[in-house]
């Protein structure tokens, strides 16, 4: 197997490190699978193309990209916004969700206070 | 020995129109268990109809997804002393005649979760292509890993025993609580048997199934199955 330089060999192994760090969160229920799934594709293609070097200077040259390097960052950096893109979009979400049930909670506080109120008239 | 006590547990997400024929038609075959309904965050009328049915009924403010609903339905069974569970749809496409079968292993004791399945025998039942193909996989995984064979692992119509819901009520899928929860239940040592079902097209409303989770459910299920296979049975 060629390598470009040594730098290639480090990314593709800690590529294949992060790829198995991120399986075993799965596996010690730290992580859920549904989260998974972007890093096992980042980490997949990333040590695709650092193990591939004819394959990573195929698409350097289809790209029109000026070093392999780079190649790797762009896909390194195109995966890091997807991830953040996820993340703000799950925030968003999760934000609305605890408002809701912020104000299902004032409302049957509310209710559960009322009820109390009468209860305690009735026993009077 | 008195009679088992059965819930029959309907998670329920915009199922205004068809949950009424569902209830009805639980009641008329199946008079002697008890109705509990989900409202899974449903923005349409589905508490409303559930409550004019007269059935039990617990409302998410949220949307959970099919497990949080059944977590919630499994969570009320074991609190207020349940003997067996069951999962059915609101859609109309199990058919509550099948109760009886259902739950006959589970009143023998001869296993802890049963499930209704279409390909026991030959019902008629013909799925999409992409839907056998789905369901041939995840039958070989669970084959695989348990050595037993299920050929219908995406049924969604199961009766669950008291100690499975106890596991259950904490320990869940959040989505798709099929081949994985197959394989993590008997890892812990329960029994599963699968009966003969027929079931119908769903009546209305709209399938839990969009194409976005079509195309993560393979992905999802066969990671969730293998770790389900090497996480230690807690």
């Amino acid at each position: 197997m060629e390598f470009l330089s040594r730098t290639q060999l480090i990314t593709a192994l800690g590529a294949v490190a992060l790829a198995l760090y991120v399986l075993d969160l799965v596996r010690r229920r730290k992580l859920g699978e549904e989260y998974s799934l972007l890093w096992v594709i980042a980490t997949a293609v990333i040590a695709v193309l650092g193990f591939s070097t004819p394959l990573l200077r195929s698409i350097t040259h289809a790209l029109g990209v000026l070093g392999e390097a780079s190649t790797v960052f762009a896909f390194g950096l195109a995966f890091a916004v997807a991830m953040l893109l996820y993340l703000s979009t799950k925030l968003s979400r999760l934000g609305l969700e605890n408002h809701m049930l912020s104000r299902e909670l004032a409302l049957l506080r509310h209710e559960l206070e009322e009820m109390r109120g009468s209860a305690g008239e009735e026993n009077h | 020995m008195s009679a088992p006590r059965v819930l029959v547990i309907i998670p329920a997400h915009n199922e205004q129109d068809s949950l009424p024929k569902t209830i009805a038609e639980v009641r008329a075959k199946a008079p002697n268990v008890d109705l509990l309904i989900v409202d899974d965050g449903s923005r349409d009328a589905t508490a409303k109809v559930a409550r004019a049915a007269d059935v039990l009924v617990v409302r998410h403010p949220v949307n959970l997804g099919v497990g949080g609903a059944l977590q919630t339905g499994f969570r009320y069974a074991v609190e207020h002393g349940y003997d067996i569970g069951v999962q059915l749809d609101a859609d109309g496409q199990h058919d509550p005649a099948y109760l009886g079968i259902l739950l006959q292993p589970m009143f023998r004791n001869t296993c802890d979760v049963s499930i209704g399945s279409r390909y026991v025998e030959s019902t008629g039942y013909r799925a999409p292509w992409n839907r056998r193909l789905g369901m041939l996989l995840f039958s070989g995984v669970v084959k695989l890993a348990l050595g037993q064979r299920i050929t219908d692992t995406t049924s969604g119509f199961r009766a669950y025993s008291l100690p499975v819901m106890q596991v259950c009520q904490h320990d869940f899928p959040k989505d798709f609580p099929d081949a994985p929860l197959l394989i993590a239940l008997a890892r812990r040592g329960f029994r599963l048997a699968e009966v003969p079902v027929v079931m119908r097209e769903r009546q209305a409303g709209q399938s839990f199934y969009t194409l976005g989770k079509q195309l993560y459910y393979p992905y999802k299920n066969l990671l969730a199955s293998i770790m389900a296979f090497i996480r230690r049975p807690v």
